[in-house]
């Protein structure tokens, strides 16, 4: 597998970590817009560690959630073992978060 | 430093779904550029993706625009043509790859199938333009690319095609109307199909390389 598709499926599972939670609405992506549009209709704040958290993994994940034409060139530096920490990072939050409400 | 336009504005294809492409050649790291905004290259990585002669060094060479040059120089024009794109086939699966993973997580009940059906955009998308690059010899590097293939184009409803698109919009921007569980229906009733016409791409870019 490609180290694009790795990324891919690294959003693929932060995106299942997030939409089986229980939350109203769906995450549709990783992009700064995306992340806004998702926290505004499930009442989550720009202040909650939930969003600061999928904010820094799209930061690393930047290039997989809002380009399309230059990932042909695989232009990316490997997906580093942070992503892999974030994710069970923010699985513990979503658990507090969905608890909470 | 330089700064370019490319994609869509390039080709005077302006709709309520364009985003405006730029790049930013910079030497080093450049923090006045927002990745959110810029596609940020350093000089020696478009030295080598020219060399490769990869899809997106054939998309800027024949289509990007020079905004700003520090050294009032058209650097791109200056690199002259990029090699020869001899990876189709290679690309190719990669992207037929990409869509099975898509459509085998639909299947499976994925909880994000705005997601899944934005990554099929995306493969479809990328698909029909290496294939035009390697294959074809006419790139088209439009987000229409799969339905401007002459003989080889995506044979499906227009209708279907706007709903993939919307959810890819969706995905990377944020921007749009949710698609209903009717319309996620309609397309996923025209996967197979899909899939049908990306193994042949595959199989066509194949054959050329091995014959």
């Amino acid at each position: 597998m490609s180290e694009f598709q790795n990324r891919i499926e690294a959003q693929r599972q932060v995106l299942a970590i997030v939409n089986t939670s229980g939350l109203r609405v769906e995450l549709l992506g990783l992009s700064a817009k995306s992340l806004e549009r998702w926290a505004s209709a499930n009442f989550v704040t720009k202040d909650d560690a939930i969003f600061g958290k999928l904010t820094e993994i799209s930061g690393s994940l930047f290039f997989l959630a809002t380009k399309s034409q230059e990932q042909i060139t695989e232009d990316y530096s490997l997906l580093s073992h942070k992503v892999s920490a974030l994710m069970n990072e923010l699985r513990d939050l979503m658990c507090n978060v969905v608890e909470s409400r | 430093m330089h700064i370019y336009a490319f994609g869509s504005i390039c080709r005077g294809e302006v709709d309520l779904a364009s985003d405006i492409d730029l790049l930013a050649v910079v030497q080093g790291r450049d923090s006045r550029f927002d990745p959110e905004t810029f596609s940020i290259y350093g000089y020696e990585r478009i030295k080598a993706i020219w060399q490769e002669g990869s899809p997106f060094a054939w998309h800027l060479s024949l289509e990007a625009r020079l905004l700003h040059a520090s050294d009032g120089l058209d650097f791109l024009r200056e690199l002259g043509k990029p090699a020869r794109y001899t990876r189709s086939d290679l690309d190719c699966a990669k992207f037929r790859s990409i869509f099975g993973a898509a459509y085998s997580a639909i299947k499976e009940g994925s909880h994000s199938r705005v997601f899944e059906l934005s990554s099929i955009f995306l493969a479809v998308r990328n698909i029909a333009t290496c294939f035009s690059l390697g294959v074809l010899q006419r790139p088209d590097f439009s987000r229409r690319s799969a339905l401007r293939l002459e003989g080889d184009s995506l044979a499906i409803e227009s209708e279907i095609f706007e709903l993939i698109e919307r959810a890819r919009i969706l995905s990377t921007r944020g921007h749009g109307t949710l698609l209903s569980d009717a319309e996620i229906g309609n397309v996923l009733a025209r996967l197979d199909l899909i899939e049908s016409w990306m193994d042949r791409l595959v199989a066509k870019a194949y054959r050329l390389r091995h014959e």
